[in-house]
């Protein structure tokens, strides 16, 4: 039984996958406000604003990550206060973020869901527009009204300011200017 | 070289010689896209292998093209030709909808970036809607568009008893009586924005409340206890600003994403993110005891704890 084990890889491919939920307790703050998101209405809006906007000319091409782990993603990283780097580094090895992430499974040889490319998490983020921001926001509000968790019958209104950011200085950045220059 | 205020609010100052070489060097590249931009929309129109969703983003893109060239060229028109800079006009040339978000502060810098609104429940924080303008309009403009999206949040929701704005409260920036009309028409309360700087009573006697309902002209549409309740949460309006300020908490302060989208974007996502930590907040029962009570009178049930998602 030992050798078979330990020749499983071989013998099966992959091996038996490990279930995200058995490394996660209940108790993770992570998985509680992954919990909160009403993430199957969230995806359809994308995919049906995605889909009207930016048209598939071809079936072809290698698998895109799901919608649901890139906005997974996006979200979480303003929670953490991380980076694009920092959030895709983390998905590889913390469970936690696999779980908030919406993936389940996780494989010996993973799927190429579970590596998404910082560079991936920027086109995604440029793909989404005002109205369709403005509607992930609606229906979030809407499933904690619809759970009569708030209520929207007495409001208040205010502003900030917030300051515009300076760029991040990159080997990329670096690399432009200095071909820029004369 | 331009200096804006006080030498002792840091140097401000702009080299108009470093803007003139960058902006020329744009120009030059885009003194042709009117008349390009012209034929290739003429051309668009009359290609027909092209789907009508791909006709409209082509047909957007080389109109934003060909407005930001002009934009552009105005400014630096306004910088080159000698003539007197006017006050926070000239900010960003690559970002044009960038405006100074500090008024009123002659003798030092302004501080350049978007003021973005939000309309949230003060009881528990939960952000109903934000909205990103671009420039710095008048805290009054956001009103509006804020509730347009609440209403909009509202309509998909199709369980439960019917949900509506019952009142609305806000700082002395917001008050509009334009505004107030506005919202007296939308059967909304507008006794928590204050006239003066004096604080909004928060238990009023039965006679003020008379007298809220009938300059609002809301007798028939919005009962006493209603308004009972729209008194004590325009009382605690500065609540709004612990919202603000876990909002800053996780980088609204900072908009580190290109332009008026990526801005929009960012926010958003922030806006969802603190809702999410809002929410669990309210599922574990971690709330202030006048947050618990606010929600008790709202009749807001509290979710069972045992339930698993």
């Amino acid at each position: 039984m030992g050798l078979v084990r330990y020749l499983q890889h071989w013998l099966s491919g992959i091996g038996p996958a490990l279930h995200v939920t058995d490394f996660v307790p209940q108790s993770d703050p992570i998985r509680q406000w992954a919990d909160t998101f009403p993430w199957d209405a969230l995806v359809n809006a994308i995919e049906q604003s995605f889909a009207k906007r930016f048209p598939k000319t071809s079936t072809r091409g290698r698998r895109p990550v799901p919608i649901r782990v890139l906005l997974a993603l996006e979200v979480l990283k303003h929670e953490l206060g991380a980076s694009d780097d920092d959030i895709c580094r983390q998905l590889r090895t913390d469970f936690a973020v696999m779980y908030a992430a919406g993936l389940r499974e996780y494989r010996i040889n993973p799927s190429q869901d579970h590596f998404v490319l910082p560079t991936t998490l920027c086109e995604f983020r440029g793909r989404i527009d005002e109205a369709l921001m403005d509607e992930l926001i609606a229906i979030q509000a809407a499933a904690a009204m619809e759970a009569e968790l708030v209520s929207p019958a007495h409001l208040v209104v205010d502003t900030f300011p917030c300051e515009q950011g300076s760029q991040r200085v990159t080997d990329a950045t670096t690399l432009y200017k200095a071909q820029k220059k004369p | 070289m331009r200096s804006f205020g006080r030498s002792c609010r840091g140097q401000g100052k702009v080299f108009v010689k470093l803007v003139r070489q960058t902006e020329q060097q744009l120009l030059d590249v885009g003194k042709d896209i009117t008349t390009l931009g012209q034929q290739a929309q003429t051309c668009l129109e009359k290609t027909t292998t092209l789907r009508e969703t791909q006709r409209e983003r082509l047909r957007e893109d080389l109109t934003t093209a060909m407005r930001h060239h002009e934009h552009i060229r105005q400014q630096s028109t306004h910088l080159t030709q000698g003539k007197k800079l006017r006050h926070c006009k000239v900010v960003n040339a690559y970002d044009p909808t960038i405006a100074p978000i500090l008024k009123g502060k002659s003798n030092c810098p302004a501080q350049f970036g978007r003021k973005p609104g939000i309309i949230s429940e003060p009881a528990t924080g939960f952000i109903f809607a934000n909205l990103t303008p671009q420039g710095n309009p008048s805290d009054a403009s956001y009103v509006l568009p804020l509730i347009d999206k609440v209403i909009q949040a509202t309509a998909r929701v199709h369980h439960g008893p019917k949900r509506s704005i019952h009142s609305l409260a806000g700082d002395l920036g917001v008050n509009d009586p334009v505004l107030r009309q506005a919202l007296h028409e939308r059967h909304i309360l507008s006794v928590g924005i204050p006239k003066t700087v004096e604080p909004i009573t928060p238990h009023p006697s039965a006679e003020e409340i008379r007298d809220i309902l009938n300059e609002a002209n809301l007798q028939r549409k919005r009962t006493p206890y209603q308004v009972q309740l729209a008194c004590a949460s325009g009382s605690s309006r500065p609540v709004v600003e612990s919202h603000i300020a876990t909002l800053l908490s996780r980088g609204a302060g900072t908009v580190r994403y290109k332009g008026l989208e990526g801005a929009v974007v960012q926010q958003g996502m922030t806006v969802m993110s603190y809702n999410g930590a809002v929410l669990v907040r309210i599922r574990q029962r971690k709330m202030t005891k006048r947050a618990q009570k606010f929600r008790r009178l709202l009749g807001l049930k509290y979710p069972k704890v045992s339930k698993i998602n």
